[in-house]
């Protein structure tokens, strides 16, 4: 739908790729072609997304390194957002802040975690974010696009690059293409961000080790289908520490099950907390079943063998979201690298540049 | 904000003087041997990490003349160097500082800035790293501007083993930290 509105007449289709090589030369790619990022561009996102382009909004302690608003808006351009995302980047950026794990090593972890980005309010629409089919897959420009600026911009401003100071030891398939629209039109629930206090425009974040799928089209009963994300909830594997943090995003046949069957969204994450885990002796069978308040399990003797232990600690930071198509019973289990703040960030950005579908900022939208 | 070729913009911030930061190899003077010197030891949290030192520590100690084990602390953040103010604490408290073990994605580099910091303060330190983070040791030894920055390596992993072996290991790596504090050669 994009096609024709960039002015495509006249475009050297050779120095177009010389500017791409250019730009991998410099190492600043994740391995995809760059758009090149001009002045011209750059300023068109800094309209939109209504910030001083000097204001820091981000510094990495350990390599003293700082992102600006400027910063953030070439690695947007550079990623293949147009500048009317530039409001859901930065709120995603911010949001990022905000969690604890971003604050750390979390960029450089051996976990090579990626954020997961949940947009709610009327930009959905106005800007094409999926919230249906294929809402972690590809073929949505924004969804595409917005989480890669964040990954350049980790990669470019902050220098965490693979092999160097990035050691994800096998990394997770999508690292920087995690994000979706929430289904609001099909969720039983109100908006996430909502529920959580911000209404209209806004984005959830934490960083993941993985999603895993739940397919159920088996059952109709609720505690069935609770007990299916629980199991995946509850496995070994992504133990370390005494609990470990997981959400679920669901599709809408999911969620209106449990809708039906009067479970709110609260209800559905208590549900979850009560039953997510392992008993000692499952854990002991992989050396995991001793748990201080601090530091990582380690194999113990077992005692107490059928003992209950849970995964999640927190129903308030068990992240329950609406997204995907309505054809199959179908959802996600989202795996936190840490833990989630529960806070929602609102989505600010000069109004008329966020609507607007056309690459063209207004003029007041420059001036203002 | 640099302009580079053909006007695309840089999205890196850097700049060409952070890009190639000059080296500043400030080491620590040695001392001719550990006789008499406090060892301090920074734990950095990961397991078996606290183990290891307090093993090295007690080796120093009985073997290798050292006068005590005089300060020990665990790092509230692994993934971050330390800052001044823990630095001062190892300056008033202690004459050599071995820290470690680098055994994760940013906490080895972290080891290394912190090395770095200990010998710009004046305090000889052996910082040990397993040998799967040899890159990003040296990606952070660049990042803080002493490119050569050396330290002590041992086998990966660390995490999984057995107490006897976390001494075996501290056994093993001993001369080595004491050939990196002192103006000894390692053995």
């Amino acid at each position: 739908m994009d096609a024709g509105q960039n002015g495509h007449q006249g475009v050297d289709a050779t120095m177009a790729q010389a500017a791409i090589e250019y730009a991998y030369d410099q190492g600043w790619s994740d391995g995809l072609p760059l758009v090149p990022a001009t002045r011209e561009l750059v300023d068109r996102f800094l309209a939109a997304g209504g910030r001083p382009a000097d204001e820091v909004i981000g510094h990495l302690q350990q390599v003293d390194r700082t992102v600006t608003v400027e910063l953030l808006a070439i690695n947007a351009a550079m990623a293949g957002c147009r500048p009317e995302y530039f409001p859901v980047v930065l709120a995603a950026w911010r949001a990022l802040t905000k969690e604890r794990a971003t604050s750390g090593g979390g960029w450089q972890s051996t976990s090579g975690p990626a954020p997961l980005v949940i947009v709610n309010g009327a930009i959905r629409k106005e800007l094409g974010i999926n919230h249906s089919g294929g809402v972690f897959g590809p073929g949505f420009r924004p969804n595409a696009t917005i989480g890669r600026a964040i990954g350049l911009t980790v990669r470019n401003a902050y220098g965490i690059r693979p092999h160097e100071l990035e050691q994800a030891t096998q990394g997770l398939p999508g690292r920087w293409s995690i994000v979706v629209a929430e289904n609001e039109e099909e969720s039983p629930w109100p908006p996430l961000a909502e529920d959580l206090g911000v209404p209209g425009n806004a984005v959830i974040t934490t960083l993941l080790r993985t999603c895993e799928f739940v397919d159920n089209r088996h059952t109709s009963d609720p505690e069935q289908l609770l007990a299916d994300f629980a199991d995946s909830i509850g496995r070994s594997g992504a133990w370390i520490f005494k609990h470990a943090g997981a959400g679920v995003v669901l599709c809408p046949e999911h969620a209106q099950l449990l809708a039906r069957a009067g479970y709110s969204r609260r209800d559905v994450a208590r549900w979850l907390v009560e039953h997510s885990g392992r008993t000692t002796a499952q854990l002991q069978a992989v050396g995991k079943d001793n748990a201080e308040q601090n530091g990582v399990r380690f194999p113990g003797q077992g005692e107490d063998p059928e003992r209950f232990q849970p995964t999640l600690a927190d129903p308030d930071k068990v992240i329950v979201a609406v997204a995907g198509s309505r054809n199959a019973g179908i959802s996600m289990v989202v795996r936190y690298f840490a833990d989630w703040s529960g806070t929602p960030v609102p989505v600010i950005g000069p109004e008329a540049a966020a609507i607007t579908h056309d690459s063209s900022i207004p003029e007041e939208a420059l001036h203002g | 904000m640099s302009h580079t070729l053909h006007g695309i913009l840089d999205p890196t911030g850097a700049g060409p003087a952070q890009e190639q930061a000059p080296p500043v190899a400030d080491r620590a003077r040695r001392p001719p041997s550990l006789t008499g010197l406090r060892v301090g030891l920074l734990d950095n949290t990961k397991h078996n990490a606290l183990l290891f030192l307090r093993a090295v520590g007690d080796l120093l100690t009985t073997e290798h003349g050292a006068q005590e084990v005089s300060i020990v602390e665990t790092k509230q953040n692994f993934s971050v160097p330390v800052d001044r103010s823990i630095v001062d604490r190892y300056r008033e408290h202690c004459d050599v500082v071995i820290t470690g073990v680098g055994d994760c994605g940013s906490c080895s580099a972290a080891a290394v800035a912190d090395g770095i910091a200990f010998e710009r303060a004046g305090l000889p330190a052996a910082v040990v790293l397993t040998d799967a983070f040899d890159i990003t040791g040296r990606a952070m030894a660049q990042v803080q501007g002493d490119a050569d920055y050396e330290w002590v390596e041992t086998e990966h992993p660390m995490a999984v083993l057995t107490e006897d072996e976390v001494r075996a290991r501290a056994r093993t790596l001993v001369s080595e930290i004491v050939g990196r504090l002192t103006m000894a050669e390692a053995a």
